[in-house]
């Protein structure tokens, strides 16, 4: 598979899952693992494992895709083709600016932003039940949030602390 | 000196928005935090730091959400909840990233088009050079340690820090309105019936349209 064909068959499918990261996988499955062959599964498992465990988006697993099948410039092109149309906002919000005076359009923001926080609700919902797996990583996350409700503990030290605290528990054989 | 002009008109954009969401806010019925003092541009370095932080961030989309919602709405001030759930919503529409069409949105309105390369650079690159790098360690590190301990240690702490930002975003339709009406479905729709998230919140723009006529028709001349 050539890197343009690659590169184009990441921008179509991130513009039609409308950068929804996971939807992306068995469109990506399909395409290069079943069709073209050009990808194991292992690789593509691999790849969204670590786009999982680093910081940052994501959705860079596609990144690493594009490293397996063309190495560096592979990796440069299609995090282009992931974040480039993201350019596509600024026309977007240049016409909710001229318009957000009138009333109806006032009225749909508000119900897209209700919405929005509904549809948060159920992400937060969908990523507890692929991150919370087992007992220690419930009493990590009660412990982290227990300690982010205190006033005045910085967040990177309340999770620093509940990762640690996942460390005992895991030395523990917990 | 390079980056005063966009920054001066990055300004008086916000303050313009600003001023805008005060005279004419969309639900008048909601907590005012459009009356809360919001500055406007951040100067390119601000940027970087913060989208470095958002870059940095575990738990994906939600963790960058959380950071950006902390940074840019509570410690710089330089945007009300309300201009950002809307900035979110616009974004989760567009046909892209979301958490790069915010990198876009927001750095265009705080600091112009040298902004917008800032934030998307800041974001995206901690990530591209992690996940570049453990690509190419692919053969040596599958199964290594790290993968082992993240489900007890950095994903549960994410979803900690996801939790009480969504519950930060959220607190403000704990309400009887139409809006949390508009809310619970969209939660139902996502979670149960798993309708594509752009679709649910057109939806709910649609919904509010109409109560807003609704409710207009039912005024009193």
């Amino acid at each position: 598979m050539t890197l343009l064909a690659l590169v184009g068959v990441v921008l179509a499918f991130n513009l039609m899952t409308f950068g929804n990261g996971p939807v992306m996988i068995p469109l990506l499955q399909h395409e290069l693992v079943d069709t073209r062959r050009v990808l194991t599964l292992d690789q593509l498992l691999y790849a969204f494992a670590i786009a999982r465990a680093t910081p940052g988006p994501a959705n860079m697993y596609v990144a690493a895709i594009g490293y397996f099948l063309h190495g560096l410039p592979g990796a440069i092109l299609t995090m282009l083709a992931l974040i480039l149309p993201g350019y596509l906002m600024v026309p977007f919000v240049r016409v909710y600016d001229r318009l957000r005076d009138r009333e109806s359009v006032g009225a749909f923001v508000g119900g897209l932003t209700a919405a929005s926080v509904g549809v948060i609700f159920a992400a937060i919902i969908g990523m507890a039940r692929s991150s919370l797996t087992e007992v220690a990583s419930w009493l990590v996350f009660g412990l982290a949030l227990a300690l982010l409700a205190v006033p005045r503990v910085p967040a990177l030290a309340a999770v620093a602390l509940a990762a640690l605290a996942g460390l005992g528990l895991r030395s523990l054989g917990a | 000196v390079v980056h005063a002009t966009p920054r001066r008109a990055a300004s008086q954009r916000a303050v313009r928005a600003s001023s805008a969401v005060a005279l004419t806010g969309p639900l008048p019925d909601r907590p005012d935090d459009a009356a809360r003092d919001v500055a406007g541009g951040l100067s390119l370095r601000a940027l970087l730091v913060v989208f470095l932080k958002a870059g940095f961030a575990w738990g994906g989309g939600l963790g960058i959400l959380a950071v950006l919602e902390d940074e840019l709405v509570r410690r710089h001030r330089v945007l009300t909840e309300d201009e950002f759930l809307a900035m979110y919503g616009v974004g989760r529409i567009v046909p892209s990233g979301t958490m790069t069409a915010l990198a876009v949105a927001f750095g265009h309105r705080l600091g112009g088009w040298p902004g917008t390369v800032v934030a998307l650079l800041a974001l995206s690159l901690p990530a591209f050079v992690l996940v570049a790098i453990l690509t190419a360690g692919y053969a040596t590190l599958r199964g290594g340690a790290l993968l082992e301990v993240l489900p007890v240690t950095i994903l549960p702490a994410a979803v900690a820090l996801v939790v009480l930002a969504g519950a930060r975003l959220g607190r403000r339709y704990m309400k009887l309105t139409g809006e949390l009406l508009i809310v619970v479905g969209a939660f139902a729709g996502s979670l149960l019936l798993g309708i594509n998230p752009a679709v649910l919140l057109l939806l709910g723009g649609v919904t509010s349209m109409g109560l807003a006529r609704w409710r207009r028709g039912r005024a009193p001349a």
